[in-house]
Parts: C-alpha cells; structure tokens; sequence
C-alpha cells in the first residue's frame, strides 16, 4: 500500500474506533466494577481500542460527571487504595441502548459488504 | 520503591497538583489519588518498582501539564455544558485556545458569534431606547451609499434613510440570541469532538 492510502486508512480507523470509544469503555462495566489500568488493558486486549494512558481518566471523570459511572475506593492488596468505576442504572440503559444501535448498524454493513466476501471467494476459486 | 523512584512520582504528582488549581481541592486531591495509584500499579506490573519502570510508566501518561490541562478544561466545560452560560463556555474555550491552535481558531470563532450576537441584540433594545436615531441605516458617504448599524448615540453621521424601522426589534433580538445559542452549540460541539479525538492513538494490532 502506498504511503498516501495506508495514511487514508489510518484515518478512516481512527475516525471508526473514535465513534465507538464511549460504548466500548461503559461495556468493560457491564459484568462489574473496574479501576483505570483494568479498563486500559480490557480494552488493548479485547478490541483494537488502545486509548493513550493519560487520557483514560478525564474520559472516565467526564463519564462519571454525565451521571453514567458511579465510583468508589477500593483497598488493594497492594496496600494502596483503587477507584474503581460501576455503571448506574442511567449508564447501563445508555450502554444498552447504544450497543442495540451499534448491533443494527453492524448487521446492515454485514449485508451491504456481503458481496465483497462472495466476490473475493469467487477470485479465490 | 527506591528513593530515587519515590522522588519521581512525587515530583510528577506535585506538578499535576500545582495545575490543578482551577478545580475544586477535593476533586483535585482525588484525581491526584487516583493517578497514584495508577503509577503504584503500572509501575510494579514488571516486578520491582525500579526507576526506569516509572520513568516509563510516567511517559506512557504524558506530561503533569498537559494531563491537569485535559482535567481542568474538562471540568470547565462540563460545567459549561450543564449552565450553558456563554461566559462559561467562553472561558471554557480561551482555557482551550492557551495550549492549542485548534482552541485558538475555535475561541475567535466563537468571539466572533458571541460579538456579533450582543451587536444585535443591543441594536433590538437601543431602537426601544433611542426609536428616532436607533437603527439600521442607509448613510449617504463620499462616493457610495453604506449601511450603519446605529444604537443611538449621537446623531447619525451624514444624510440617510433608516431601513428596518420597528422590525429592527424582533429582527434584532431573533438574530442576537440565535447567534448566542448557535455559537454556544457550536463551541460545546467542537471541544466534545476534540476531547474525544485526543483520547484515541491508532490501534497496536
């Protein structure tokens, strides 16, 4: 890819994950309660959302300041207190809300682009 | 941790909690709490609490400045957010324009809104105050005929025709607070989406 398009598509990502990074950060939530460097690596580990480290916590405070997250500190066995962050009942119908918009929006691309995957078979055939 | 460790984290912290003056001081204190025990945590993730671990954890989080700076205009437009006062916003977007240029175009954009929308609504209330000399205004010049927004203060410079007459009032007070709502729109929208682009790097995989 030449540098001009791999800079295009760098873009065009960036522009994607940004759309989804409030949804993907109130979903590390859903199960239970978690603290910053936890919500970091859930996020590196199980989607391309690496969020630069020093930027996570204002995002969290925002979060918190919309009434979405409530959060409280947590003694650690590290022997130094946590702040960890659970969603509200407001935060859990946004995440619910916003991940059925995002399962629509998924399913309708996945059929859009379906003929780009029956057209690539086609080419390896 | 080693003395040497201990000093860099205080020093780090002391930083961030000198900028975070602008904020409350028990929010303040929590978010110097909360960055503490991020360091504490990050730091030992590679077994021992050496210098170079927290150097590096240090990095990966940015300079002391910069992070109170994402702090402190958080919090002002947060707040700004929620009374929408122009003046907050305001302040909340000269905050933006000390430390980048997007902020600096933004704040004159909204200088302009903000000026344009007073200009007006002043215009509407200086026709109730001033109906004979008040108004908008077609003044003969040297070579042309020019418009003259005129609030009433003295006479008007030059022989001419006032344009809007009373319609100048609604006009006036329509298109002011337009202005004033539109540009405070218009600001709130710009640091949401910056604040928002700032949080994400490209992915690692």
């Amino acid at each position: 890819m030449k540098p001009i398009d791999r800079e295009l598509q760098d873009k065009w990502e960036a522009q994607l994950r940004k759309g989804c990074l409030e949804l993907a950060i109130l979903a590390t939530m859903w199960k239970e309660r978690r603290y910053g460097l936890e919500i970091l690596r859930q996020l590196e580990s199980d989607s391309d959302l690496v969020i630069t480290e020093g930027t996570i916590y204002p995002l969290l405070s925002r979060l918190k300041s919309l009434g979405l997250m409530n959060s409280e500190w947590v003694e650690s066995e590290g022997g130094h207190p946590r702040k960890y962050y659970s969603l509200t009942s407001e935060g859990r119908k946004r995440t619910r809300e916003m991940a059925e918009s995002w399962k629509r929006f998924s399913s309708g691309m996945g059929r859009l682009l379906r003929p780009l995957g029956d057209a690539e078979k086609g080419v390896a055939r | 941790m080693s003395d040497g460790a201990q000093k860099r984290v205080e020093e780090y912290l002391g930083r961030l909690r000198r900028r975070l003056r602008g904020m409350r001081g028990s929010e303040a204190d929590e978010i110097v709490k909360e960055l503490r025990a991020h360091i504490l945590d990050k730091a030992s993730m590679g077994g021992g609490m050496t210098l170079a671990a927290v150097d590096a954890t240090l990095a990966a989080l940015g300079s002391p400045e910069g992070l109170a700076a994402e702090y402190v205009t958080d919090e002002l437009f947060a707040r700004a957010e929620v009374s929408r006062s122009p003046l907050r916003v305001l302040r909340g977007v000269f905050h933006w324009a000390s430390f980048s240029v997007a902020g600096f175009v933004v704040f004159l954009a909204t200088v302009l809104g903000y000026s344009l929308g007073v200009i007006f609504a002043l215009g509407a209330c200086a026709k109730i105050l001033n109906p004979h000399t008040a108004g908008l205004w077609m003044v003969k010049g040297a070579d042309d005929y020019e418009f003259s927004l005129h609030l009433g203060f003295g006479s008007v410079a030059g022989p001419g025709r006032e344009l809007l007459g009373w319609w100048i009032v609604p006009l006036g007070l329509l298109l002011g607070c337009g202005l004033l709502v539109l540009t405070t729109r218009f600001a709130v929208w710009c640091v949401r989406k910056y604040r928002t682009g700032r949080a994400l790097r490209a992915g690692a995989r």
